[in-house]
């Protein structure tokens, strides 16, 4: 019997082995690649268009003769949809998300099938009964989410509120890192962008968030987030403390723990306490308001 | 009894060296995958296989695949141990070998690429030791093979057992734990 024969497979089950890793790693490359270009012209570039549906979203319009209006809600591969006609009470569909197709059925054969493209949703939709099928428009609308987590060796904590397709973020450390993020979420790929290289990349999957932060210059730190309810959140105010600017941020995590960073020119302290009840924060006696950030404001001055 | 003596003594080290060699190329393979898996940072993030809902439901059904190609393993392994082997056994021992292993090359890329060596739960901290184990056993079957003249008539049995109950274990703690908690499902 051939003795090469354990060899052979043996070399076979490596140059795979290879094969496969070479090609997760240009895969990832290329996918680095772009996040890092849409990164330089946060604001500007349009995003990428990908050929999937975004993990959860909400859409909303109508037929193109105005029979039917349409809301629907997808999530990661389940999508539900409500269909209210013109006369007659309100038909719930449920379905699939497969790539950027959605497929919902409802009783007495009410369908609905679209394709996802960017922010829109495009198809027909069918109210059943031996009916005819209308074609249909729906426009994403904005959803708000708030991430909180911390990098893998707990060197800092970041909150990302996301609104629609934008995103914020503030990572700190509650001493001297902070960074300010803003950017955008795309399919379910994240990508923020701040002042001197700060950064955050991260992957959305279910109801977490994992990526790498990069709160400054040559830190880079991997990090988890998850979806959180408040008082999670970014928390920030601008005062002016002995004359001077100050900006102060606030990491705030779905159990209260906060973290923030007072600055003012040049210099860095921990922030004082955050009252999370009423916003407020008495630093030196005196007493100010700091507001909760939202994904569609902006945090990092053009 | 001196020169019997010699005798077995020649007759073991005529076995030792291939043997060690084997296995502790095995070892070697295991103890790399498992520290490659621990230092190489996660990415959450592999290429898919085409047709399945999740990368996930891919991995468990390559290796469901690969280990019903395991079974066929024992089946005809256990007859070419007796000698009870049919003539068309070897053959399909072999190629069933083949495609299981290679079935399994995927799934472990994406295991040590995307997610590492996980030590958060039972399940995951067994999965990980096991898939070290066995693609070390692997190996050393496969070198065990080649020298298969040079070894004692045990070892291509105890290893080729050691790969079946670990891919085996694999599958029980992967993809019967996904299909158990998830659905069976593409």
């Amino acid at each position: 019997m051939s003795r090469r024969g354990p060899l052979i497979t043996l070399a076979s089950v490596a140059v795979l082995a290879v094969i496969f890793l070479w090609a997760n790693t240009v895969a990832g490359k290329s996918a680095a690649g772009t996040s890092a270009t849409s990164a330089g012209a946060t604001g500007t570039a349009a995003p990428t268009q990908t050929a999937k549906a975004p993990l959860s979203a909400l859409y909303a319009g109508r037929s193109s003769g105005n029979e039917v209006a349409v809301a629907i809600a997808i999530n990661g591969r389940k999508a539900a949809a409500n269909l209210t006609p013109g006369q007659g009470g309100v038909i719930q569909l449920q379905g699939s998300v497969t790539g950027d197709k959605v497929t919902l059925t409802g009783g007495n054969g009410a369908a609905l099938s679209g394709s996802v493209s960017g922010v829109a949703m495009f198809g027909t939709v069918t109210l059943g009964g031996g009916q005819q099928g209308f074609p249909f428009s729906a426009e994403q609308t904005v959803v708000e989410a708030i991430y909180t987590g911390r990098s893998s060796g707990n060197e800092v904590a970041l909150a990302i509120a996301t609104e629609g397709r934008k995103a914020v973020a503030y990572v700190c450390n509650g001493q001297t890192i902070e960074a300010w993020l803003q950017g955008s979420v795309n399919g379910n790929q994240v990508t923020l962008a701040g002042k001197n290289g700060t950064s955050l990349t991260g992957s959305l999957s279910g109801l977490a968030l994992f990526g790498t932060v990069t709160p400054a210059a040559g830190l880079n730190f991997p990090f988890s987030a998850e979806l959180s309810p408040r008082p999670a959140g970014v928390y920030q105010a601008r005062i002016t403390v002995n004359g001077l600017a100050t900006r102060i941020g606030w990491t705030v995590l779905p159990d209260g723990t906060q973290l923030g960073v007072a600055v003012a020119g040049q210099a860095r302290h921990p922030a004082p306490p955050l009252n999370l009840g009423t916003n407020s924060f008495t630093p030196d006696g005196g007493s100010f308001k700091a507001a909760p950030v939202a994904g569609q404001d902006t945090v990092v001055s053009p | 009894m001196t020169t019997e003596q010699t005798a077995v003594s020649l007759a073991r080290d005529q076995y030792a060296k291939p043997l060690v060699v084997a296995l502790a190329s095995g070892c070697a393979v295991a103890v790399l995958l498992g520290v490659y898996a621990r230092l190489h940072h996660p990415t959450h993030y592999a290429l898919d296989v085409a047709g399945f809902s999740s990368p996930l439901y891919a991995k468990a059904w390559l290796t469901t695949a690969a280990a019903v190609f395991a079974v066929v393993q024992l089946v005809t392994g256990y007859r070419i141990t007796r000698g009870a082997a049919a003539a068309w056994m070897p053959a399909l021992h072999r190629w069933s070998g083949r495609i299981a292993i290679l079935l399994t090359v995927p799934v472990i890329v994406h295991c040590i690429y995307a997610l590492g060596f996980g030590t958060y739960s039972a399940r995951v901290l067994a999965h990980s030791v096991l898939g070290c184990v066995f693609y070390g056993a692997f190996v050393a079957k496969m070198l065990s093979l080649v020298q298969r003249d040079k070894m004692p008539k045990w070892v291509l049995p105890v290893l080729g057992g050691v790969v079946f109950v670990s891919l085996i274990a694999l599958w029980a703690t992967s993809a019967l734990w996904l299909f158990a908690t998830k659905g069976v499902h593409s």
